[in-house]
């Protein structure tokens, strides 16, 4: 039971971590600099839980408005940092934003492989814990997830959402409607720093343990597996690509040694089957499923 | 944003503009004024630098000289948006729609500037909110209704005839709630009746909306019975201006278009 | 003065690695306007060829534990049939990766992650066969060839100057190649203009499989050369080059040939001059590189802008 609570907990991360991959592609960026800001969020939360006597208080639990506080520094952190690469970033196009991306993470890796005091190659130790056991981390990554769903299914249907999805169809076109893409793609990126902030403060309590490894370039690319693998129009796609790419791995432990080898089946797999992922909006529209009925769904007048 | 222009002084005037592509002088020298409330068109055989004018026009390139002044104020190295929002909204010659939002969904993206509303009041979808986006629709859907496309508003643009995409085009245009719309070609791959009911619907919007229209357009015959004045661009030189009488009657215009053997119209 | 031009000759020999790298992510972009992330990969497994070719056995750990070669074949072959491994296995990654994307003509996006599975595939069926233990091929490889030479007072290790003359030789030869032969302008035809190739005769099929070809031979050659220079660590150790392969890449100018080497060099030379003390920040230098350069020209070094027609 405790194990499965765990892997529940790793899912219900790879979720948000989707989701923040999700949030700018939405707009047409392929930004893979997700792992970059769970790092940032991951350090910043093993670093005052560690460092901060203060924060820990006297009880046997780290207390909840001390993780609350490491959640709001995560997340201006995180959020000041994309502020200010995002801009001269965003001019970037397709592949070339990728690989900008990915180079920030790698150099957000090094750096934090050679800073003394983000503990260089062992990183940080002995993260004191919220919760009794893996439960408080399932409930409190329930609520997280919950509620960036909720933003991203009201967000589609907002102005701001459209305006989103006209720039990932036409970007130059959106820009002569008179829609500040800049400021749009800014946005979406932010958004995107963000979550994966809140998914690394999370993250750094719940393993215990932070290092430089939790936000590398195969946790970009894997990332952006999920997105791809669950489908990008809607929320619901990044959502159960990264539960289920996450979860893959442990379920396959069965076929033993081979299943990595699945693993990258599958991922190889997934966008030749489903090149529009797992879930589109056409397939919620049959199964009339009811979150996400766009503004323009509705009868008309 | 509504006040007149100053009498006689043009909505939009291109003064010496140039844009060279490498070797090639995509246009050279090109100068002419817009007056606010007439229809004027831009006609010229392919290749001539039309559409490189809109694009100079709307800020998707940039000039390689001259100016270009709206309402007096120059534009130029204006970002795209920036430039729609004074006023300015254009239509593609190659079709530029969001392919796979709704038709009605297309024209909301127009009317993105207008429906203004705190992030808050959307997220938590207050009353207020709720009244403003049917506001939104309803004007949306209206446009739609003029162009005759109403009854398609939850069809995917991308699934629309190419008739319809190009209406389309034009009430999505409409809907940033110019003053100048600028039409690349909207009558291409139009059927006749297509195309004669397109003139009237241009000369309705004007009047309805208020319009000024820059528009391209390789229907001569169309052109010289919609056009107020016609400009003639050929090699990016613009070799004639006037009314349409005067410019059917101009040699360096009947020896481009007879001498250029690429032109349909003719 | 010597402490100089050996930080020089380590520069250029491990830039001659990023650029071989580059090219051949080049070579599959310029056709695709894909990038291939299985390369990597594709590296790893030519310096495994490498070094069983060259009479090594297979570890204790994996499936093929003890195995080893019944001949023993001189480097220089050994590293030419290793490119040819290569090249072979680049050639399955294109049928089971990109083809059935391609043919439906869909998003580059999608190749990429199939890319990606490709790669995840070959490394974890390599770490099942030889296990995860790490593989020297030995410098007597180099038959009577001596381990180093002095030159100028720098001690330069025989391999990198092979590295650095056959990274010459393959920017010559892809170059004539590109600029003369009949396949070499079929190929640029695809590049530019895929769908006036394919008008002018061109079959895009088989100039796709010669870009996947040429480039996994290059990445197997680079493996086995690398796997001599430093040793195999394992599995995994073709990614990090990968990765700087591809900043390398962009850095240079996606899609262009001396652009790739330029970048290559840039970031060798650079990640040689960092001093020893802070020698931890090595691998953050190319990336460093690559993002100011981006910020600057969004196209790389010597990239083209891609014209936009509206
Ligand atoms: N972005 C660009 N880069 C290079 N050359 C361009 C570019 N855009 C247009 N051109 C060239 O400029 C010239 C003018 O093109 P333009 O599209 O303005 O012609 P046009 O008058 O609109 O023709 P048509 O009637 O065929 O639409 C052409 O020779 C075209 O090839
Ligand atoms: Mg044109």
């Amino acid at each position: 039971m405790p194990l499965d609570a765990s892997l529940l907990v790793q899912m219900l991360l790879g979720a948000l971590l989707g989701l923040s991959v999700y949030l700018p592609l939405r707009a047409g960026q392929l930004s893979l600099a997700t792992p970059g800001f769970y790092a940032i969020g991951g350090y910043t939360a093993a670093l005052l839980s560690t460092r901060f006597p203060a924060l820990a208080g006297d009880g046997a639990l780290y207390p909840l408005p001390s993780l609350l506080l490491e959640l709001v520094l995560a997340a201006l952190i995180a959020g000041a940092l994309a502020l200010a690469i995002g801009g001269p970033v965003l001019k970037l196009k397709g592949i070339y934003l990728a690989i900008a991306t990915i180079a920030l993470v790698e150099i957000l890796r090094v750096l934090n492989l050679n800073l003394g005091f983000t503990g260089g190659a062992t990183g940080l130790f002995a993260i004191p814990q919220p919760f009794e056991g893996p439960v408080g981390y399932l409930l409190l990554s329930l609520a997280v997830l919950a509620l960036v769903c909720w933003l991203c299914a009201r967000l589609e249907r907002l102005r701001l959402g459209r305006a989103m999805e006209a720039i990932r169809e036409d970007e130059l076109a959106a820009a002569c409607m008179g829609l500040d893409t800049a400021r749009v793609k800014l946005l979406s990126f932010l958004f995107s720093a963000l979550v994966a902030a809140v998914a690394g403060v999370i993250s750094a309590h719940f393993l215990n343990t932070w290092n430089a490894r939790q936000g590398s370039f195969d946790a970009s690319i894997t990332t952006l597996a999920f997105v791809v693998f669950g489908g990008s129009r809607t929320w619901l796609g990044p959502v159960v690509g990264g539960l289920a790419l996450t979860a893959l791995p442990e379920l396959l432990r069965p076929v033993g040694d081979l299943r990595l080898v699945v693993y990258g089946l599958v991922i190889l797999l997934g966008p030749i089957l489903f090149p529009q992922g797992l879930i589109t909006p056409e397939l919620l529209r049959r199964l009339r499923w009811p979150f996400r009925q766009t503004s323009a769904e509705a009868p008309a007048p | 944003m509504n006040q007149a222009p100053l009498s006689g002084s043009p909505l939009l005037e291109l003064q010496a503009l140039n844009c060279r592509f490498g070797g090639l002088r995509a246009l050279d020298r090109v100068s002419l004024a817009v007056k606010s409330g007439e229809i004027f068109g831009l006609i010229g055989p392919n290749g001539a630098g039309k559409t490189t004018l809109f694009n100079l026009i709307s800020g998707l390139t940039a000039a390689s000289g001259g100016r270009i002044l709206w309402r007096g104020q120059p534009i130029s190295g204006l970002r795209p948006d920036r430039i729609a929002r004074l006023g300015l909204a254009r239509t593609f010659q190659n079709l530029r729609l969001f392919a796979s939002m709704s038709a009605l969904e297309n024209v909301l993206v127009g009317l993105h500037g207008r429906g203004r509303t705190p992030l808050v009041a959307g997220l938590l979808g207050t009353a207020a909110f709720r009244r403003r986006q049917r506001e939104l629709e309803a004007q949306a859907f209206n446009l739609l209704e003029l162009l005759e496309l109403a009854p398609l508003a939850q069809q995917s643009a991308g699934s629309l005839s190419y008739g319809n995409q190009r209406r389309l085009e034009i009430a999505r245009a409409l809907a940033t709630g110019p003053r100048l719309l600028l039409l690349d070609e909207p009558a291409a791959g139009l059927n006749p009746a297509e195309k004669s009911e397109l003139s009237a619907l241009i000369r309705l919007l004007r009047q309805r909306f208020d319009l000024t229209v820059l528009i391209i357009e390789h229907h001569v015959p169309l052109m010289m019975d919609l056009c107020d004045r016609l400009a003639v661009l050929n090699f990016g030189e613009r070799i004639a201006l006037g009314t349409p009488e005067l410019v059917r009657r101009d040699p360096a215009v009947i020896e481009a278009y007879l001498g250029g053997a690429v032109e349909e119209a003719s | 003065m010597d402490h100089l031009l050996q930080l020089l000759v380590n520069g250029l020999s491990s830039g001659a690695v990023y650029a071989l790298f580059a090219l051949g992510y080049t070579l599959v972009f310029s056709v695709l306007g894909v990038i291939n992330f299985a390369h990597g990969a594709v590296f790893t497994l030519g310096a495994y060829f490498t070094y069983l070719l060259i009479g090594g056995a297979v570890g204790a750990n994996g499936l093929l534990a003890g195995l080893q070669l019944p001949f023993t074949l001189p480097f220089p072959l050994a590293l030419l049939l290793a490119g040819v491994g290569a090249a072979a296995v680049s050639l399955l990654v294109e049928a089971a990766a990109f083809r059935p994307l391609r043919r439906r003509g869909a998003d580059p996006l999608l190749a990429l992650i199939s890319s990606l599975g490709a790669g995840v595939i070959l490394v974890n069926l390599l770490q099942l066969l030889v296990g995860a233990e790490s593989y020297a091929i030995p410098t007597s490889a180099l038959g009577t060839l001596p381990a180093a030479v002095s030159l100028g007072g720098a001690q330069v290790r025989t391999v990198q100057l092979l590295l650095m003359a056959i990274a010459a030789l393959v920017v010559v030869v892809l170059t004539l190649w590109l600029e003369r032969s009949r396949g070499g302008k079929a190929l640029q035809a695809v590049a530019e203009d895929p769908t006036t190739a394919r008008l002018l005769g061109i079959n895009s099929d088989r100039m796709v499989q010669l870009a996947f070809g040429v480039s996994g031979f290059l990445a197997g050659v680079a493996g086995g050369l690398v796997g001599l220079s430093v040793s195999i660590a394992g599995p995994y150790f073709g990614i990090g080059y990968g990765l700087k392969g591809l900043g390398v890449l962009v850095l240079g100018g996606l899609g262009s040939v001396p652009g790739a080497v330029l970048g290559g060099l840039i970031v060798g030379l650079a990640e040689a001059l960092v001093p020893a003390d802070y020698s931890g920040f090595k691998d953050a230098v190319a990336y460093a590189f690559l993002f100011a350069v981006l910020l600057l020209r969004p196209r790389g070094l010597l990239g083209r802008p891609t014209i936009t027609k509206v």
